[in-house]
């Protein structure tokens, strides 16, 4: 076969490969890019109460610079991410460790650890917000039980954060240690041998050895929490809706309001917006830290 | 002729070709015209869609139009909705309103199709509109269009523990003076009981509060601003936020309907303002039927101005099939139907069900029934729609309501800080057109 023979056939079945994979490439763009571009356009409308619609410019992002709960929402949704994270991500480490180490633990205890975050959200919200209850639930009563006084939980200004913070560490603290876990499994043992032939204790196994390895995979867990953390809504929306006052009003709950029950979709379309740049900022500031550690 | 001969031979005759006409015309009634049709319905889950959607089998077989249920909780309901109506779709054929919530917005936002002309022309000769409750009729008529069929009549009454009053020598509360008195003496006499309970939750304190405000003889707006920081404003305020700081359960800030009938259910609260709606779940499992006694919401100084609201069934305005709708709202908000939904606890928005005798058997079984229903004869006489700003952005001034509330609950705020705070944004939001 000539070379422009083969050119030919060459051309050919890219021709057909690229049309071949075509309506899967503009489905694809078409459910990605849609939404993106028609909530970009949402956000230079605006909608009066009434749903009366007009091209309002950048008056939703200028609005956003005097919002007060704009900035409380940001506030609460940066205190709620650090905290959550810095649990989800020590506890989750630790309780990797345990069942890395306790090999002998029965299928099902293992289970029953990483068994939360196979719960939906919603689910876990209800079952905690009974459990908190500040007059009926088991939380005030076992407090009590012991001797220590109740808490206002959920209803409590300064400790919604912390409480909230807690579900969710409840929930996906699991799925942080799935990942440490596979992470673990995956670091090479003669590094450990070596250690043990030096003497190394354990502890500082871990400090020296254990924790700077597993830090590439500590990373990616942490991008993966940080991801849904920015954007938490169903265990707040289920348990205080945003309070008491706006003590728990994270961007996402604040969003949902303005564009849902205030009808200002154009606003809630801004602040989504902006919520989607933080995330992408934080995402991309982890991506470079993992290039940092890797190893 | 004499008189008796006049009845017999031509007034007798005379009506009752009236009453056969009568009969044959609402037999006449094509319930068949939309046969093979499907009409979708967007339902609140609440106790109300649940009595209507117990006879969905009946309304199905009786026009042979299928019936296609779409039912959420109350939030995710109208946020289904709002995403539906934004997109002009026609997904939704009837759906679920609260006419003092959302009327006016919906309204004049063009959500709502006109039932006038349908509720005249084609409603079947026994559908009876004169007999439903013209005060929930007129909460639903916006710029003259009529826009939705009312469901139930409901309000905020007073839910007591007459065993625990008695053992702390308290008399029934007549006035809003007498709750704190009496809660302040059950404090004394049992610790272990909440003395009273409401609403506390941000979204949901306007229900009660609004309630509170009336009777006291304050109102939301004087010339056209917002009147919170006025003495009768300032006063309802104080007192509804002091009533569930100093008496109220802990984490009263996250209170609304669900929680606070599973406190008074389990015994836990001796007093409490809530819905007329919840008297089928208080009294669920029996616990409380002998132990509950209900009045009407306690006077202020201004007597008894009760909030009486309803949830309605509206068309939309951008079904392709309104007719098929309407024979669906008809059928619901028939005389017959709600005679069977009141026999489940929901109360008619229809006198004549009210006195019908099947309807007073069930009522006089139980006392706390017949107290339930005078509560109700109450609403029905003297009650007002206003639940938060009457204004098209009325779900969004039920948060300022509530904010300053619970800014006082908390103890964040002394009232004037409040009340200032709130009539700045509510001045705002009035201002919007």
């Amino acid at each position: 076969m000539s070379d422009a023979a083969a050119t030919l056939t060459q051309d050919r079945q890219r021709l057909e490969l690229s049309a071949l994979s075509a309506p899967a490439v503009i489905f694809t763009v078409a459910m990605i890019a849609f939404p993106v571009v028609y909530t970009i356009w949402l956000g230079f409308q605006s909608f009066s109460s009434t749903g009366q619609q007009s091209f309002a410019g950048l008056a939703n992002y200028a609005k956003l610079a005097s919002d007060y709960e704009f900035w409380h929402g940001l506030w609460v949704t940066i205190a709620l991410y650090v905290l959550s994270l810095f649990l989800q991500l020590v506890f989750g480490v630790w309780l990797a460790l345990v069942l890395f180490h306790a090999k002998r633990l029965p299928g099902i205890v293992r289970s029953m650890f990483i068994s939360p975050f196979m719960m939906p959200p919603v689910v876990a919200g209800m079952m905690w917000l009974v459990i908190l209850d500040p007059s009926l639930g088991a939380a005030n009563y076992i407090l009590q039980s012991l001797g220590l006084p109740p808490s206002e939980w959920l209803a409590s200004p300064t400790w919604v954060i912390p409480t909230v913070a807690l579900i969710d560490s409840w929930q996906w603290t699991p799925y942080v240690a799935l990942i440490v876990l596979g992470g673990l499994q995956s670091l090479p043992p003669s590094v450990y041998e070596a250690a043990q032939i030096d003497g190394a204790s354990p502890f500082k196994t871990f400090q020296r050895i254990t924790l700077p390895l597993l830090l590439p995979t500590i990373v990616t867990a942490a991008i993966l929490r940080s991801v849904d953390l920015l954007r938490f809504f169903d265990i707040i929306y289920i348990t205080t809706q945003g309070g008491p006052g706006n003590a728990s009003n994270t961007l996402n709950i604040y969003g949902f309001r303005v564009g849902f029950e205030f009808f200002n979709i154009g606003y809630a379309s801004a602040l989504m917006l902006t919520l989607t740049a933080i995330v992408f900022g934080a995402v991309l500031a982890f991506n470079r830290l993992r290039g940092a550690v890797a190893w | 002729m004499n008189a008796r001969m006049f009845a017999a031979r031509v007034a007798l005759p005379v009506l009752a070709v009236v009453a056969v006409s009568a009969q044959a015309s609402a037999a006449d009634f094509d319930w068949k015209k939309f046969q093979g049709k499907t009409v979708t319905f967007l339902a609140n889950n609440n106790p109300v869609s649940q009595a209507l959607l117990s006879y969905k089998a009946d309304f199905e077989k009786l026009t042979g139009i299928t019936l296609k249920v779409d039912g959420y909780q109350e939030q995710q309901m109208r946020q289904r909705l709002v995403t539906v109506m934004n997109a002009r779709s026609d997904e939704v054929d009837v759906f679920m309103t609260l006419p003092s919530r959302e009327g006016e917005q919906f309204a004049v936002s063009g959500w709502y199709a006109d039932l006038s002309a349908m509720s005249k022309n084609e409603a079947a000769t026994d559908y009876d509109l004169a007999g439903l409750s013209q005060a929930l009729l007129k909460a639903g008529t916006f710029s003259g269009k009529l826009t939705s069929m009312p469901m139930n009549i409901e309000g905020p009454i007073l839910y007591y523990r007459t065993d625990i009053l008695k053992k702390c020598g308290v008399e029934k509360p007549a006035t809003i003076k007498d709750v704190e008195a009496a809660a302040q003496k059950i404090k004394a006499c049992d610790s272990t009981i909440t003395p009273f309970v409401s609403r506390g939750l941000k979204p949901a304190v306007a229900y009660t509060f609004s309630n509170m405000l009336h009777n006291i003889g304050g109102s939301y707006m004087a010339n056209g601003k917002s009147n919170l920081c006025s003495p009768k404003g300032k006063e309802t305020l104080d007192t509804y936020s002091r009533l569930l700081r100093d008496y109220g359960p802990p984490g009263v800030v996250n209170y609304s309907f669900q929680q606070i009938s599973a406190l008074y259910r389990s015994g836990r609260a001796a007093m409490s303002f809530e819905s007329s709606n919840e008297l089928r779940t208080v009294m669920d499992g029996g616990e409380r039927l002998k132990d509950t006694g209900l009045a009407p919401f306690p006077a202020g100084e201004a007597g008894q101005v009760p909030t009486a609201i309803g949830w309605g069934m509206a068309v939309s305005a951008y079904s392709k099939q309104p007719s098929a709708a309407w024979y669906f709202v008809q059928w619901a908000t028939s005389p017959e139907i709600q005679k069977r939904m009141a026999l489940q606890g929901i109360a008619p928005p229809r006198p004549a069900v009210a006195n019908d005798p099947e309807y007073r058997k069930w009522i006089d079984a139980e006392p706390v029934r017949k107290e339930w229903q005078a509560a109700l004869d109450v609403l029905a006489t003297k009650g007002s729609s206003e639940v938060g700003y009457p204004i098209v952005a009325n779900p969004q001034s039920r948060e300022f309501i509530g904010q300053a509330v619970q800014d006082l609950i908390l103890k964040q705020k002394t009232v004037d800080q409040a009340c200032a705070d709130a009539d700045k944004e509510l001045d705002a939001l009035i201002a919007q057109k």
